[in-house]
């Protein structure tokens, strides 16, 4: 199967709203707005509940409360919008480092690099949907094509909570009947414009003769609006981050309860952590750990360390040094580690008291045995009984 | 609260308890030093919660009282007044300090907001003062300044049949002294930023050291330091220390803190600086890509089967071999990639284990 559409536009529905849901369970069903309630508040973010009452971002709070009189309003927080954002992100990336972040709850990511370990585009995006819904308990609306320009629209026809695959060869017949003022860059004075020229959908605008409308636009947004009309996006998918982490996480079926369960699989996580970073030949200075708990609350500790952290038997030491400073009375939703500060491995051959140049040694075997026998061929004893059990 | 005193006393006290002070603190009262006059003497406290200092000298006291004032400006427009008398005043939320001509006023901060701190004696025993200061330079070199592991920015206080014992380590060197007849001062692991302001606070020939539940307890005719013991266990250090060695090299230390002092032109603190070391001394080098290099040879006696080649972090070995006690330098090594032990080559009761960097 081939991947005609390489591009993959997620974003997440109402995204402050439904953050504020996952706190607060009582806003479920309800029409709800974010924003400022103050006589100048206006609507950051509405549920589809409050939609249907004709109540759409960026409106006057006082004109949304006299459309619904049960509108629920809860004031922002964008500091944990931001943090949950980070989550998002993260989820992001890893599926691809190919992201391109457009706001906080959107972004585009370049899923070519995929071809090999999906069945076919709509697999990636409703892998990614699971996911996200599975660790962060959120909905995102997924739109996947062949570029940027369909990818956001079918990602808006997917809404809400859904997934919408545009094949390439389907592009013209998705983009026609939709109104010119879906295209991105149409706006008031466009419209006006295209609407002069009897144009009112996609399809009427790549009829236009190229010269008219370059003579009523502008001859560059002329020429842009036409290539869009027929359906030609050459924008790249431009990453914001070189890779800055690497990172390991799990979300388990069942919370963990015990200290010996999370030791286990900190442990499991930070061998496959070790794997990785020793198969991209990278090491890094700080390890970080996440912890979700069963509410969704998720509380990162990190350590830094002056000589690169390499080997899976590194990652644990710091792994089991940061669990004093986490609360393991709770259960346990997610476990996640991370490597920042990204060196190639060995820039610092610095030695420590408390570290075992014969550790690196066994990593490189484990790996090369993994190689020839299969990732399952060999580990660490805790981890390797818990699968007979 | 009125006092009077002489411009260099009263500047000693207030400057010895600032040095408490953090320069940035959550709690805005922490940037005061609370003083206190009564019976003829002013007392002054300045403390981060961590590290408490308090200072005491006699004074003339017009007006008995309590103020905080802020640390840094106070000691600081003292020390500047011009010689001779200063007298300090409060009331009415300012503190007056007027000198011979120049007078400030500096705004008091919040007397009830000054934590109450535990000031209780603790039974301590006497030791000489400088001895203990010398030991404890020559380890807290090898402590930690990460906040992320607060035990390794620690020194370790323990009993030994030496006396008493000092560790420490950020895990990339260790440092150990034996002070003969301390033994009696306790156990526990006092913070190493609050050990290096003991000279300079309340140094003196002769020291009350002890141990309370939660504080290490220094005092003087200067002043007492209290210091919040680190809670945690010390890594296992005895372990680390080699039992053999089967090549050692003894050279002069002068001539080899020289030649750091030139390879750390060129070397940059990641930088590891080579030493060649075999029957004909020592050979330093170091080369940077980008930069370029130094090399020297120093003259040395070496003992071992074969030539060692072995690398180290130069700020590290540097600051081993400086705080060695006597003229001679002894690096004992097991290969390039075990830890190394300095000394001065006899037993001077100290050694300073360093980890090599693998080239």
């Amino acid at each position: 199967m081939s991947f005609a559409e390489k591009i993959l536009h997620a974003d997440m529905d109402a995204f402050f709203v439904e953050v504020e849901r996952r706190r607060q369970a009582s806003l479920r069903g309800r029409p709800v707005v974010v924003g400022g309630a103050g006589r100048r508040g206006v609507v950051a973010a509405a549920s589809y509940e409050a939609r249907a009452y004709g109540i759409h971002s960026a409106m006057p709070m006082s004109r949304a409360r006299s459309a619904c009189p049960h509108l629920v309003i809860v004031p922002p927080d964008h500091d944990h919008y931001s943090d949950v954002s980070a989550e998002v992100f993260a989820i992001f990336s890893s599926f691809t480092p190919q992201v391109e972040g457009l706001s906080l709850d959107e972004a585009f990511l370049d899923i070519s690099g995929l071809r090999r370990h999906y069945s076919d585009p709509a697999e990636v995006g409703r892998t990614l949907r699971k996911k996200i819904r599975h660790e962060l308990d959120l909905p995102v609306s997924v739109g996947i094509a062949a570029n940027k320009l369909v990818a956001k629209l079918a990602s808006e026809a997917a809404k809400p909570d859904g997934l919408r695959h545009v094949p390439a060869s389907e592009t013209l017949s998705f983009l026609h009947p939709l109104p010119v003022r879906a295209i991105s860059g149409v706006g008031e004075a466009t419209h006006a414009a295209l609407e002069a020229l009897g144009v009112t959908t996609v399809g009427e605008l790549a009829e236009i003769d190229p010269e008219l409308l370059g003579w009523r636009l502008g001859r560059a947004a002329g020429t842009h609006l036409a290539a869009l009309a027929r359906g030609q996006d050459e924008r790249a998918v431009v990453s914001d981050r070189q890779t800055k982490s690497v990172s390991v996480s799990e979300t388990y079926e069942f919370d963990l309860r015990t200290p010996a369960q999370i030791d286990t699989e900190l442990l499991r996580l930070c061998d496959r952590l070790g794997a990785r970073l020793r198969r991209a030949d990278l090491g890094g200075h700080t390890i970080a750990v996440t912890v979700r708990y069963s509410n969704f609350e998720t509380v990162v500790r990190q350590t830094t360390r002056r000589s690169v952290v390499t080997s899976s038997h590194d990652l644990f030491a710091a792994a089991r040094e940061l669990r004093s400073q986490f609360d393991w009375s709770r259960p346990v939703r997610l476990l996640g580690i991370a490597v920042r500060a990204l060196s190639e491995a060995g820039d610092s051959g610095q030695m420590r008291t408390d570290s075992d140049p014969r550790w690196e040694v066994v990593s490189r075997a484990i790996t090369n045995v993994r190689e020839r026998f299969g990732e399952d061929s060999v580990g660490p004893a805790r981890v390797v009984m818990r699968k007979d059990i | 609260m009125k006092i009077r005193g002489e411009r260099d006393d009263l500047a000693d006290i207030f400057s010895r308890a600032n040095r408490a002070v953090a320069a940035r603190s959550a709690l805005p009262v922490l940037q005061g030093l609370l003083c206190e006059a009564s019976g003829g003497v002013l007392t002054v406290t300045g403390t981060d919660l961590e590290v408490t200092v308090t200072t005491s000298g006699p004074v003339e006291v017009m007006e008995e009282g309590r103020a905080v004032v802020p640390g840094r400006l106070l000691a600081e427009s003292v020390r500047k007044m011009p010689p001779g008398v200063v007298t300090m005043s409060v009331g009415g939320g300012d503190a007056e300090i007027q000198g011979k001509g120049p007078r400030f006023t500096l705004r008091t901060l919040t007397l009830d907001d000054f934590p109450n701190l535990d000031m209780s004696p603790v039974d301590g025993v006497e030791v000489d003062g400088e001895e203990l200061v010398n030991g404890l330079n020559q380890v807290v070199v090898a402590s930690s300044s990460d906040s992320a592991r607060p035990i390794l920015t620690g020194v370790l206080f323990e009993p030994s049949d030496e006396g008493l014992r000092l560790v420490a380590t950020d895990s990339y060197r260790l440092s150990v002294r034996d002070l003969p007849g301390m033994g009696s001062i306790g156990s526990g692991l006092v913070p190493a930023r609050g050990l290096r302001e003991l000279a300079r606070t309340i140094g003196g020939p002769k020291v009350q050291a002890g141990m309370a539940s939660r504080e290490a307890v220094f005092s003087s005719d200067r002043g007492s330091l209290r210091l919040r013991l680190i809670e945690g266990s010390f890594p296992k250090y005895r372990s680390l220390l080699p039992e053999s060695y089967p090549a050692q090299v003894l050279m002069e230390k002068e001539a080899l803190l020289e030649a750091l002092g030139r390879v750390t032109l060129v070397a940059e603190d990641h930088i590891p600086v080579r030493l060649k070391i075999g029957n004909g001394g020592v050979e330093v080098n170091v080369t940077r890509q980008d930069v370029g290099g130094e090399v020297e040879h120093l003259d040395a006696e070496f003992v071992g089967p074969e030539e060692i080649l072995i690398a180290f972090n130069p700020r590290y070995l540097s600051d081993g071999v400086s705080v060695i006690a006597g003229d001679k330098v002894r690096i004992r090594m097991i290969d390039s990639l075990k830890a190394s032990v300095l000394d001065d080559g006899g037993d001077g009761g100290f050694l300073y284990l360093l980890m090599p960097v693998r080239i």
